[in-house]
């Protein structure tokens, strides 16, 4: 292949339109049970008493006193109960499963177990800190004693549910008297072996996790079905047959982890020449009851603070506050969404004050290679915000139109986001907690098989791991297999986040690739292992918050164009026009399928999407109503990709999967507040909402 | 109660179950055909769609009662045809498929509007899928499949 | 364990219904989400059922001299394809749910459900559509007013079905139909909104106004409108506060997870506003 970035047909796009691959549900088992949850219908109360009613044959209940291990998800800390024993702390928190063969039967078992709440006073809003994170660049505090001027905002941003179309579920059985086997719908097959293994205290080879194909995930399926994974592998290891647990789309949507609600405030200093000299952020995450991995959404959260931007002093403080609500989780882009709506509305807010064109004052201070990043660590590799931005600015015709919009009061908006998002875990955690490993086996026939742990969620990873592969070892496609992963056959390679898949590894596994192509012999059985190595330039201290956060940065622009309807307060999106350097796509229609569903998300989390709780209970819980986009909302869109090599990233590529949501929502913002003349703090920016503000004279 | 009659992907079937089974579970469960799927269990993102008559219906919320006399296509049945396969071609090259959960769905969704309308705009295929969720696409790739698809497929609709 | 009837045609449903009270299935798609159980099992249905969604009598659409007869089991879909529904009606059709529950979707269930939020019924109210309502005892003929009486509730007999739904022919000069939902497809009503005016020599001969979604049925005042006939358009325009000031007080709109009742309240007001300064 001439060059890699040429698109193939996706290796399963036959199995896939004709219904033929195989979800979790449509997997069926003999003597499969079902198990169905019994959850807490309070959002912070003491379990007094449970009435259980006498089971029939065959019918169990299965609780906190039944697992062998800890009763706490494998996550980060232990924090996170399998089953609620004495406390429940948010509505729907599991208590119990009952398990059994006839649906009828385990539904008339739930209406009849009756518990009694002893009700304690819940907490909702941001009171009670469970993480606390500070870190600071050049001395923001030095800057007040020199003329300046101070300007503070506060920004909100709302829950967003994944909605994967696919609801989350998972089957177990036992293969032996001590080997349990899971097969479910989940992105980490290792953290849901982990995570059984603390549960049940078994030994490694004790337990088997198999993939299922999974029906999007979206950050949705990243810890969420370890949880589930303990309860069933509890629930298998008492009763010795297999049991299927399938969420509806209900009981998905009201317990299953969003994204953090965030409430974010901004305080900018500004020197001579509308120098933007400091920012000192308040970073607040709602955490939900329990903290989970909320304390790396906050990280990732509070190293975005300055955006694509060179700001030289920063005072960051953030945390994670637990609330008597659904735990909150992994979500594509994992805390810089909610951090670069805040700073892109910012720095237009800010120009507003200074009186300058927004326009000017961000490229003002557009971070160039060489400049420090957030954190005191160095953008080594060049960025090319500029050309993504002219690119962009010219195809949507952004300045002509926005001096128009600007001038004009027809309702019409035009707004243009620039953005990064760090490629690969924060930090050194490729090295100190994934140490990922990569194994490709040849067999006698000579068919190379990709031993990974990379789960294709629909982001095409089966496709695009296994052309780096055969391209590397030039050898036609159908030589190389890669099976969806069994934690028995596949080395653990790292979780399926982070947009870490294809730089880390796939370029572990071209490395491999190369490795075997050097030492091929026809017809003779060979096992090539590739470990990470951090490269050496990657200097990271986790307390302090200092050095190179990531190793590569990837880039993007985003504009949209709105009207805003004058009677309803409606708002349509009438074009999105975006460019991203991801490095180099490993297939560019999968890269611009990434890109624009990944658009639909980020803007629709600007405008459409709302979720709320009252007092603990979630409110939209439906595909009804929980609104996503359909086929008649999404705008026109057009997407560039602009090559920038990087040269630790095999082929160059760096990540992908989470930059192209990243900077939906500030841009449809940006185009509202032009198209109402009002100023937006608060996203989704709804027709309620832009109604409230319509309604006052200015803001 | 007498027997329910209907034809399943060309065969006449009968049945004797609860009218008021929901078809989706009928197909899944009573005859395996697995690649209708439950997204929502309420008729609102279509990965349960089927035809009946030749037309998308949301197989979640239509009761086996109504099914009588009618000729049922589930994706099995119809990815043996020809025009399934113009379908399939084209979502492959257009990139109109991603995680794949919605997108037998979305191939009858696309049937039902090319047996009616075998020429459609953009917008009217945008209506055509307009009950057809998916979160990994953004929906600009299918429509250009459906689109490549009418063209391509000239004649077959 | 209810009964379950498929009934082979017309005078046996109306024979069974007359023997013992039947919940009457169309299409289903309201019924079988209300109902709905656990996958895998069948609804929650507490009374007997009759499927009459295949009868192939009230699958009809008559067009006679001056109005059209709508059988109460044609799909919303085959109205919409149909030459003579009122273009109004299509147009609402048009946006309502998706194809796939248009194919299937009836307006008698839209009637028999009716939901406060049903956008089916704006039209049908602004178009003065009668309802044929018919048991073994005879038939009734109902304006679709005096059939939905609150949220869920009708007025409609245990024996009793609905045969059809006439909507009279009436020209109008302009025909607005506004839905506001939370996307622009597959959407519950937050409100909507439905307008005729008929004009001639600029003045007012007929002029309507339903709102949907805003109160627990649909909202239509006849006397708001008689006092608007004769009018000037220029006159209607120059008191337009003044009917915004009448309609207001009906309108009482609830919170709800969709929207609230500020916002649905003040988008009824601006619609009816920019309807009449737009005539």
């Amino acid at each position: 292949m001439k060059n890699i970035s040429q698109s193939v047909p996706l290796v399963d796009y036959q199995e896939k339109a004709s219904g033929k691959t195989v979800f979790v549900n449509d997997i069926q088992m003999d003597e499969m049970h079902y198990a169905k949850t019994v959850r807490s219908e309070k959002a912070h109360a003491l379990i007094k008493n449970i009435i259980i009613p006498a089971l029939p044959d065959g019918y169990f209940t299965v609780d906190a006193a039944d697992i062998p291990g800890k009763n706490f998800v494998k996550i980060i800390g232990e924090d996170w109960p399998i089953f609620a024993k004495r406390t429940v702390n948010h509505i729907g928190e599991p208590i119990m499963l009952v398990v059994g063969k006839d649906k009828a039967v385990l539904e008339e078992i739930k209406r009849a177990i009756k518990i009694e709440y002893e009700e304690l006073t819940p907490v909702f809003d941001f009171q009670s800190s469970a993480v606390h994170k500070h870190y600071s660049k050049g001395d923001f505090e030095s800057l007040l004693e020199f003329p300046h001027r101070l300007i503070e905002h506060t920004y909100e941003t709302g829950y967003q549910e994944q909605a994967y179309i696919e609801p989350q579920g998972l089957i177990a059985g036992l293969e032996n008297d001590r080997k349990i086997k899971l097969v479910g719908s989940f992105q980490c097959p290792f953290y849901v072996k982990n995570a059984v293994q603390s549960a049940l205290g078994w030994e490694p080879k004790q337990v088997r996790v198999i993939q299922a194909a999974v029906g999007g995930a979206f950050g949705g399926k990243e810890e969420f079905p370890s949880l589930m994974a303990c309860q069933l592998a509890v629930a298998v290891n008492k009763i010795r047959k297999p049991i299927k647990m399938i969420y509806e789309r209900e009981e998905d949507m009201l317990v299953t982890t969003k994204r953090h609600p965030s409430r974010i405030k901004l305080s900018g200093i500004v020197g001579a020449n509308n120098r933007l000299l400091g920012i000192k952020a308040q970073i607040g995450l709602d955490g939900g009851a329990y903290v989970g991995l909320s304390s790396v959404v906050l990280a990732r959260s509070m190293l975005a603070v300055s955006g694509a931007y060179a700001i030289p002093n920063l005072d960051v403080t953030g945390d994670v506050y637990v609330t008597n609500t659904v735990p909150t989780g992994a979500f594509r882009g994992f805390g810089a969404p909610q951090m670069i709506f805040a700073i892109e509305m910012f720095m237009n807010h800010l120009a507003e004050e200074l009186k300058i064109p927004a326009y000017e004052f961000r490229m003002a201070h557009l971070a160039k290679q060489g400049d420090l990043t957030s954190t005191g660590g160095v953008f080594r590799d060049p960025i090319i915000l500029n050309e993504l931005i002219e690119k962009v600015a010219k195809v949507s015709g952004y300045h002509e139109k926005h001096q128009d919009y600007q001038a004009n009061n027809r309702f019409k908006g035009i707004g243009m986001s620039c953005f990064f998002h760090g490629c690969g875990f924060t930090g050194s955690g490729e090295s100190t907690h994934i140490k990922a490993q990569v194994k490709l086996r040849k067999d006698k026939s000579d068919q190379v098989f990709i031993l990974v742990a990379a789960v294709d969620m629909g982001q095409g990873a089966r496709t695009t791991l296994k052309k780096i592969v055969y391209d590397t070892l030039q050898i036609p496609a159908s030589q190389v297999t890669f099976e969806r992963p069994d934690t028995d056959d596949v080395p653990d390679s790292g979780p399926t986040v982070a947009s870490r898949t294809v730089m880390i590894v796939g370029g572990l596994l071209a490395r491999a690739a190369k490795k075997l192509r050097d030492q091929w012999v026809h017809n003779k059985e060979t096992t090539v292992i590739e470990k990470y190595q951090q490269p050496d330039f990657i200097k990271w201290d986790e307390d302090s918050m200092q050095g190179d956060a990531y190793p590569a940065y990837s880039w993007g622009v985003n504009v949209v164009e709105t009207e805003v309807d004058p009677v309803t307060y409606a708002v349509k999106v009438m074009g999105i026009w975006s460019a991203y350097d991801l490095g180099k796509a490993i297939d560019e229609r999968i890269i611009l399928g990434q890109a624009d569903g990944g658009i639909a998300q980020g803007v629709a989390y600007g405008y459409l999407e709302v979720m709320r709780h009252e007092s603990g209970m979630i409110k939209q819980r439906n595909l009804t109503d929980y609104i996503i986009p359909t086929s008649a909302d999404v705008a026109p869109t057009q997407t560039f990709l602009v090559e920038n090599p990087f040269a630790y990233g095999p082929y160059g590529a760096k990540g992908a999967g989470e930059l192209t949501l990243v900077g939906g929502a500030p841009a449809v913002a940006l185009a509202i507040e032009q198209a109402i003349k009002r100023q937006i703090h608060k996203i989704p920016a709804t027709p309620e909402y832009i109604m409230e503000l319509l309604n006052h004279e200015t803001n | 109660m007498k027997p329910i009659k209907f034809s399943l992907n060309g065969e006449e079937v009968e049945l004797d179950l609860n009218p008021s089974l929901r078809l989706l579970d009928v197909l899944r469960d009573h005859f395996h055909l697995t690649g209708s799927k439950e997204g929502c269990g309420e008729g609102e993102c279509g990965a349960c769609a089927v035809l009946l008559d030749g037309h998308i219906i949301n197989s979640c919320c239509f009761p086996l009662g109504n099914i009588n006399g009618h000729s049922l296509v589930t994706i099995e049945g119809y990815s043996k045809t020809k025009r399934y396969k113009a379908l399939e071609e084209a979502f492959s090259e257009e990139g109109g498929m991603q995680c794949g959960f919605c997108t037998p769905g979305m191939i009858i969704a696309a049937e039902s509007l090319l047996n009616k309308n075998p020429h459609p705009t953009e917008d009217a295929i945008r209506i055509g899928i307009s009950g057809n969720l998916c979160r990994c696409t953004g929906y600009n790739m299918i429509v250009k499949a459906v689109k490549r698809a009418s063209e391509k497929g000239a004649g077959l609709w | 364990m209810v009964k379950q009837i498929i009934p082979a045609n017309y005078r046996e449903a109306l024979s069974l219904l007359n023997e013992e009270p039947y919940q009457i299935i169309a299409g289903g798609t309201d019924l079988m989400i209300q109902k709905r159980n656990t996958a895998g099992l069948p609804p929650k249905f507490e009374k007997n059922l009759l499927y009459l969604f295949n009868l192939k009598e009230l699958k009809v659409v008559i067009k006679e001299p001056s109005q059209i007869r709508i059988g109460s089991m044609t799909s919303l879909e085959d109205l919409l394809d149909h030459p003579n529904t009122p273009l109004l009606l299509k147009q609402v059709i048009a946006e309502m749910a998706s194809p796939a529950v248009r194919n299937v979707a009836t307006l008698s269930g839209n009637i028999g459900n009716a939901s406060p939020a049903g956008d089916s019924l704006v039209p049908l109210y602004l178009l003065d559509a009668v309802v044929v309502l018919e048991s073994i005892g005879g038939i009734r003929r109902l304006p679709i007013e005096e059939v939905i009486v609150g949220p869920r509730k009708t007025v409609i007999r245990a024996n009793e079905l609905i045969r059809e739904i006439i909507i009279p022919d009436q020209d109008f000069t302009k025909v607005q139909w506004t839905k506001v939902g939370g996307r622009r497809a597959d959407a519950i009503s937050k409100v909507s909104f439905a307008g005729t005016v008929m004009i001639k020599n600029q003045t007012i001969q007929d002029f309507r106004i339903t709102l949907g979604a805003v109160y627990q049925t649909v909202i239509r005042n006849r006397s708001i409108e008689a006092s608007i006939i004769g009018q000037t358009v220029s006159a209607l325009k120059a008191e337009a506060e003044t009917i915004l000031a009448q309609y207001e007080p009906l309108i009482r709109p609830i919170d709800d997870q969709r929207s609230n009742k500020d916002y649905r309240k003040q988008v009824a007001l601006n619609m009816i506003k920019d309807f009449i300064m737009k005539i």
